[in-house]
């Protein structure tokens, strides 16, 4: 089997035992448990890790964008995202306007 | 969430996988930090191996325990075994629709409302990405970076949007500081171990913050 087929088969039946796992527990454990709130922390970390990397040390097509360019783009993501309170798309185009901007200028 | 699948459908056409892997990733994990993990690991060439990647993925996507946990009793089935049908349909688009809706919806209907829901956005999300995969080809230098460009930036703003509560603002920024063990470890095990560590933290000064 193929890594990416293997690594497909493995994710899917491990997060389809996550939700099993969840509906199961519910009832015995409230969503205040501290192993229910570890794991919301830990799946909050890694995401905020995984954004990390991906927007300062990404592979691909997306390494060739210069790295002032992604941090612009993030930055006035999050600068419309705030002033507009919330709302993601505005602040989404907002944020890949900037950063092809500022691509096309360096 | 149409967006973000668009663009998952073309990072797995830059990764170099299939229109089907994109399809059954969708289907199968339903849950996008999930499947960016994966098409990360297999653009770099699976550093670590696939056991690896799969943690990874599995870490970023723990919140599918909690979500279910706080949906089952919304839910209101009468025996916990025909809820089975709805469990691949718990991920973070269906569940913040059914948390919100569900409570004005009469008990009996809820489950059929959730399957409803969770059905199209299935839909939604393998058209979605399979539209992505094959217009990725077919896309200039710039606007092929900007739709690789889509799901990082997405979720950044959704954890900045979190930033305002205590405990999320706790578990971002631990997670983001742990980033940096990815400087001292192999990069197979950097992800995961920033969001052990990360998480980790975060909890515990939770725990003592609350303790106070």
């Amino acid at each position: 089997m193929a890594p990416a087929d293997l690594a497909l088969a493995l994710t899917a039946l491990a997060c389809l035992g996550l939700r099993l796992a969840g509906v199961w527990l519910a009832g015995g454990l409230t969503a205040e448990h501290p192993a229910i709130a570890w794991a919301t922390a830990v799946a909050q970390a890694t995401l905020a890790a995984f954004v990390t990397l991906a927007i300062v040390a990404p592979g691909g097509a997306l390494a060739e964008v210069p790295l002032a360019a992604r941090l612009a783009g993030l930055g006035a993501g999050i600068a419309a995202c705030l002033a507009m309170r919330k709302r993601m798309l505005p602040a989404l185009l907002a944020g890949l306007a900037v950063m092809l901007a500022i691509r096309a200028l360096i | 969430m149409a967006a973000t699948f668009l663009a998952f459908g073309a990072a797995v056409q830059e990764a170099g996988l299939s229109p089907g892997w994109a399809l059954l990733a969708c289907w199968g994990i339903y849950g996008m930090p999930g499947q960016l993990v994966l098409v990360q690991a297999a653009t770099i060439g699976w550093p670590g191996g696939v056991g690896a990647a799969v943690m990874g993925a599995v870490a970023v996507n723990a919140r599918f325990l909690p979500m279910a946990v706080s949906l089952t009793p919304v839910l209101a089935a009468r025996e916990r075994s025909r809820l089975l049908p709805a469990v691949p349909f718990i991920a973070v688009t269906p569940w913040a629709a059914a948390m919100r809706a569900l409570p004005a919806v009469d008990r009996p209907a809820r489950l059929t409302w959730f399957l409803g829901f969770g059905l199209t956005s299935w839909v939604v999300a393998g058209s979605a990405s399979l539209t992505g995969f094959h217009v990725a080809g077919l896309l200039g230098t710039e606007a092929r970076a900007a739709l690789l460009f889509v799901n990082p930036l997405y979720y950044a703003l959704l954890l900045a949007a979190d930033l305002d509560r205590p405990a999320p603002r706790r578990a971002v920024l631990c997670g983001a500081a742990a980033t940096s063990l990815a400087l001292v470890l192999p990069a197979s095990m950097a992800l995961l171990a920033a969001g052990i560590a990360g998480g980790t933290a975060a909890f515990l000064l939770g725990r003592r913050h609350g303790a106070r």
